[in-house]
């Protein structure tokens, strides 16, 4: 580029930027969408960053499950550091009325907690620290509790009074709001109840075997390095306890907020590509606008190069302020967002301007330009100068340097956006689906207007014109169909996907899954607890509503002879081998097992330990039938061989454990039982009530609970997402909008044309909604194809979960999609129909 | 093809503008249309020659053929003796830039230029240091040096086209085409252009390939060639008058 070609883009950069409004703003709109999701997700991570310590409880985090430290570990950590012990486990917490539920009770020590805050509210007299709400009783008294308000309101009591958890007797002394370390622990199944860790002895809730947790966390002394501390204590305390540090404090948060981003950042991009054919369709309509000047240009004795460079240029200039619009918008959202909603967040967040994710969504903004607007540059190039004298003449699309950089750049564009996620392959095919979807929009519109070219013959009146239009050169259905239909993909996808799981949790999962779980069946009166539940029930109990299994936690620890390495495993399959999962002995082959190789052992069978293993387990370490394994479970070493490779339906009616041994191979073992069974609420609220008395330690968990919680939840979603994902809608109304901006001079002369042959305003009308309206119902139905196509495989491979169609959602869009183009060619032809008809035709 | 490549001096190369046999169909939905049929037409070093013929007699073809902008489809053309067939568009801009000029009907002015810029675009894409300065007195020239900085849309046609005047003739070219230079202005405009326009041709030398209607113009030509259905109707003649 010459500084000719920069002072002749400046001179015609004076005309002003009128006819790049929708360019602007298609750039604007996806850079904002991607830098508002990285400039969050960025807040997010800062913040978790910012309050890691407290978050994790201290700088290092260790777990059991089962048991508590021994004293000889006791002493490795505290040499470490300071350090705060805290148990949890599940109980049911039973009010003086009768009334119960299932709570997660935790116990801490007097140290905890290292790092941040423990909040309450409404303490008892005398009440003034953590320390004092859940100090130890004194000989006979009663322990106090700070609880969660959700358990007073549905227990019925009030700071002071007191209520049994399990056996245990504690006394609410205030309202639990928040403790330092609660990120860290992740989902709760019922409110919490926070003591000192001597009443959880005294409760019975740490006798080994029970599915208790002890967490020791570590406070390093200044100076001390974190990898360095974390590596001797593996060292010293073997393998198995699990070390966290500050550094990854809420693994599974830091998961969700990467997934997050990339969700919104796709939307973005998404909008990028379907506002791509604004860019390219402002572009192609500002250069065909300067034909006479570029042709006078060329006449003058300019060359193609600096005729291009100076629309370059121009262009150039243009994408950056569109891309500086789209920055400034995405960097204050958050800003203006977080202010907002700062005391509701429920993770910590520091929002700032943050560069690189600004720089990343820069980056996306300018290759999309490039991708869409290099093409009718190079066509520009060749603009011929004898269109001087003949100005239906126009420049064609020729291989050239411009066309070689559209192509890189719309492949740097997507090798970005694969780079960038958090799960490449995923990326991958989202960006590989936007590309199928849009090279298919792309031949329908084409396809839509060489058929309505044919159509027309057989029409008359104001369809014969809309038809004849949609037919033309400038037709609507070629450059605003794809970018509807893009944007109505999108949100199509998503309300299905939505829809279809929101469907599972509501009314599938309710018919299917268990009603309630009861843990901690002792195994000694296991018949009895049979017999409790049948009463309260009040009806027999069959394998239809009930079953009831021996249940123990442990781990994989070696295959094919060889102990496992967690680090050598696929993460997203590491959860089977990193911590303790369920396992179960049972006999005979249960009902639905859903085997998918192998044989299930004889009933009665008394040889050799063998094993039953989810494929989901077995993919993680690529285990065959036949293959040899050792199972870790209360201490001990079991090797076993798998007989059977199973599908294990989570959250059906069934036996539904990752790992099912021979009774035989546990046989000694202090097994507790877990039970499952389908309930109505009454049934509930009685069987909860009545195993106070008789089973005060077995666990009662509300599968229904759950699943109204996760209703609630997704429903509340449903809306933030769907908001995202109109983003890529608003995308292709711009484009709409575009094409009738583009088209607004031709269609006055058009409609002034058309009234001079003695055309009815209703007829005018009638044509340009007919037009505009059939792009909409082409881009609405297939949009709404191509999100079923992209949600159908999603619900049902990715969530497993039952197809269901939200046709109301559907039609919605459909209409949505007609009427609003309807109303953008009622909107050009009211613009067309405003101008008299003789100025109009004078210009011509 | 660079700058020098061509020949510096167009006045070494004999004559300016050599036509053999030039013919031009276009493609159109009724099938090809003959505009121009073997034209032969040259033009001597500062020779005015008018062309005329009725509308669509294929004037216009002829000068956006004899000045590179368009490519004929049959014959040869030769501009300073450089036959344009071997050259691409950008070689045949590269050809005209600094030698050849074009003055138009309407005007084709840059809007977004002003009057002085307009005059010093071509002098600037030839890479001519005091481009500016020399447009500025060409302005003066044609009467319009008060009207330097303004835009197209602000000045009448007749201004505009004595702008266009200005730019076309501001590089001193050996050759310029003019196409109804006059066409759409009114009588006085029109005589005051045309006054101006043969007055600067005999100043510069430069060669004069006019394009009109207006007999009265062609008379004030050296030579008229006369046009019908794509062929010279009558062999070329002797202007009767000379501006």
């Amino acid at each position: 580029m010459t500084p000719l070609s920069f002072r002749f883009a400046a001179r015609e950069l004076r005309g002003g930027v009128r006819g790049f409004r929708i360019f602007l703003a298609c750039l604007a709109l996806g850079v904002a969408a991607i830098a508002a999701a990285g400039s969050t997700a960025e807040a997010f991570r800062r913040g978790l960053a910012s309050q890691a310590s407290e978050i994790l409880g201290g700088d290092l985090a260790l777990n059991t499950r089962g048991r508590a430290f021994d004293a000889k570990e006791q002493r490795v950590l505290a040499h470490a550091g300071r350090v705060s012990y805290a148990v949890g486990s599940m109980a049911m917490a039973e009010a003086p009325s009768g009334d119960r539920r299932l709570v997660e009770l935790r116990g801490v020590n007097g140290t905890y907690p290292l790092a941040g805050q423990v909040t309450f509210k409404a303490a008892a007299p005398g009440v003034s620290s953590v320390q004092s709400a859940i100090a130890p009783a004194k000989a006979g008294g009663i322990d106090g509790a700070l609880v969660e308000q959700p358990l007073l309101d549905r227990l019925h009591l009030k700071v002071g009074d007191q209520f049994l958890a399990g056996n245990l007797p504690l006394r609410v002394t205030g309202v639990l709001l928040d403790e330092p370390d609660r990120l860290a622990r992740g989902f709760a199944l019922g409110p919490r109840v926070l003591t000192n860790i001597s009443a959880m002895q005294r409760g019975g809730f740490m006798t080994r075997g029970l599915p208790f947790g002890e967490t020791a966390r570590v406070a390093l002394p200044p100076g001390a390095r974190l990898a360095q501390a974390k590596a001797d204590l593996h060292r010293q305390l073997g393998g198995l306890i699990r070390i966290r540090d500050r550094e990854d404090a809420a693994p599974g948060i830091h998961r969700l907020i990467d997934q997050l981003e990339y969700f919104l950042g796709f939307i973005g991009l998404a909008s990028l590509v379907a506002g791509g054919l604004g860019v390219f369709g402002a572009v192609s309509a500002y250069l065909e606008a300067r034909k006479p000047v570029i042709a006078t240009l060329k006449a003058l004795g300019a060359e193609g190069q600096l005729v291009r460079d100076v629309y370059l240029i121009q262009i150039g200039l243009l994408a950056a302020l569109g891309v500086a619009i789209g920055l400034a918008v995405g960097a204050a959202a958050p800003l203006v967002m977080g202010e907002i909603v700062k005391d509701n967040l429920p993770v910590p967040a520091l929002f700032a301007v943050y560069p690189w994710p600004l720089a990343k969504a820069a980056a996306f903004g300018l290759l999309s330009a490039a991708a869409f607007s290099l093409a009718p540059l190079g066509r520009a190039r060749s603009t011929p100068p004898a269109s001087l004298f003949r100005s239906d003449l126009e420049g064609a699309f020729q291989i050239g340097p411009e066309i070689v950089g559209a192509v890189l750049a719309t492949v740097g564009l997507a090798a970005m956006a694969v780079v960038t996620a958090p799960t490449p392959l995923a990326a991958g095919i989202m960006i590989a689906g936007v590309a199928v979807s849009f090279g298919l929009l792309w031949a329908l519109g084409w396809g839509s207007a060489i058929f309505a070219g044919r159509a027309r013959a057989g029409a008359r009146g104001p369809l014969r014109i809309g038809l004849a239009n949609l037919a033309g050169p400038h037709s609507a259905a070629r450059t605003a169909s794809p970018a509807i239909g893009l944007g109505v993909a999108l949100l199509a996808c998503v309300v299905l996907i939505q829809s279809a799981l929101l469907r599972q949790v509501a009314e599938v999962a309710p018919r299917t899954a268990p009603a309630l779980v009861f843990t901690d069946i002792p195994t000694d009166r296991a018949a009895a607890f049979d017999a409790a539940v049948a009463r309260a029930f009040g009806q027999p109990l069959t394998d239809k509503i009930y079953l009831r299994e021996p249940f123990v936690t442990g781990r994989i620890t070696a295959v094919r002879g060889q102990p496992v390495e967690v680090a050598k495993i696929d993460r997203s399959d590491r959860w089977a081998y990193d911590s303790d999962i369920t396992m179960s002995a049972i006999g005979p082959e249960p009902e639905g097992a859903g085997i998918e190789d192998g044989k299930w052992w004889p009933a009665g069978y008394s040889g050799p330990p063998l094993v039953a293993l989810d494929t989901d387990v077995a993919r993680g370490e690529r285990i065959r039938v036949g293959d040899a394994i050792t199972l870790s479970i209360l201490g001990r070493d079991i090797a076993a061989r798998v007989a059977v490779l199973r599908k294990v339906e989570v959250g059906g009616f069934g036996a539904s454990f990752p790992v099912v041994v021979t009774p035989d191979a546990l046989a000694g073992a202090p097994l507790r039982q877990v039970a499952i069974a389908k309930a109505t609420r009454p049934q509930e609220a009685a069987v909860t009530r009545q195993l106070g008395q008789s089973f005060p330690t077995v666990n009662v968990i509300s599968v229904r609970e759950q699943l109204e919680a996760a209703t609630d939840l997704f429903a509340r979603l449903a809306l933030a997402i769907r908001g995202a994902a109109a983003v890529a809608a608003l995308a292709g109304l711009l484009v709409l909008a575009g094409a009738i901006a583009a088209r607004a001079r031709a269609r006055t002369r058009e409609a002034a044309t058309l009234k001079v042959l003695g055309a009815s305003r209703t007829q005018i009308l009638s044509a340009y909604v007919l037009e505009y309206g059939a792009v909409g119902v082409i881009a609405g139905t297939a949009g709404v194809a191509l999100g079923y196509a992209a949600a159908w495989p999603v619900v049902v491979r990715v969530f497993h979960a039952k197809w269901s169609m939200d046709w109301a959602g559907v039609a919605a869009l459909l209409a949505a999609a007609a009427v609003v183009a309807g109303i953008g060619g009622l909107l050009a032809a009211f613009q067309a129909l405003s101008k008299r008809p003789a100025p109009a035709l004078r210009a011509e | 093809m660079t700058d020098t490549d061509v020949p510096k001096s167009p006045r070494d190369a004999g004559d300016p503008l050599v036509l053999e046999q030039v013919s031009l169909t276009l493609p159109s939905a009724a099938g090809p249309v003959e505009i121009l049929r073997g034209l032969d037409v040259t033009v001597k070093g500062g020779e005015r020659v008018a062309l005329i013929g009725p509308s669509g007699s294929g004037k216009s073809s002829l000068i956006a053929v004899a000045a590179g902008l368009e490519r004929p489809t049959g014959g040869t053309v030769r501009l300073f003796g450089q036959d344009l067939a071997g050259l691409d568009e950008d070689g045949r801009a590269r050809l005209r830039r600094g030698r050849v000029s074009l003055v138009f009907q309407s005007f084709h002015l840059l809007p977004n230029m002003t009057a002085e810029e307009n005059v010093a675009a071509p002098l600037e894409i030839a890479r001519v240091a005091d481009a500016t300065a020399t447009a500025r007195v060409w302005l003066d020239r044609v009467g319009l040096s008060a009207r330097g900085r303004h835009y197209p849309h602000q000045l009448s046609g007749g201004e505009q086209q004595r702008v266009a005047l200005a730019r076309a003739l501001a590089s001193r070219p050996a050759l310029l085409f003019a196409d109804e230079p006059t066409g759409n202005l009114d009588a006085a405009n029109a005589h005051k252009v045309a006054d101006m326009m043969f007055e600067l041709v005999a100043e510069t030398g430069a060669a004069l390939v006019l394009v009109t209607h207006d007999e009265s113009l062609a008379q004030r030509a050296d030579r008229i060639v006369r046009l019908r259905d794509g062929r010279v109707a009558v062999s070329p003649e002797k202007a009767k008058t000379r501006a």
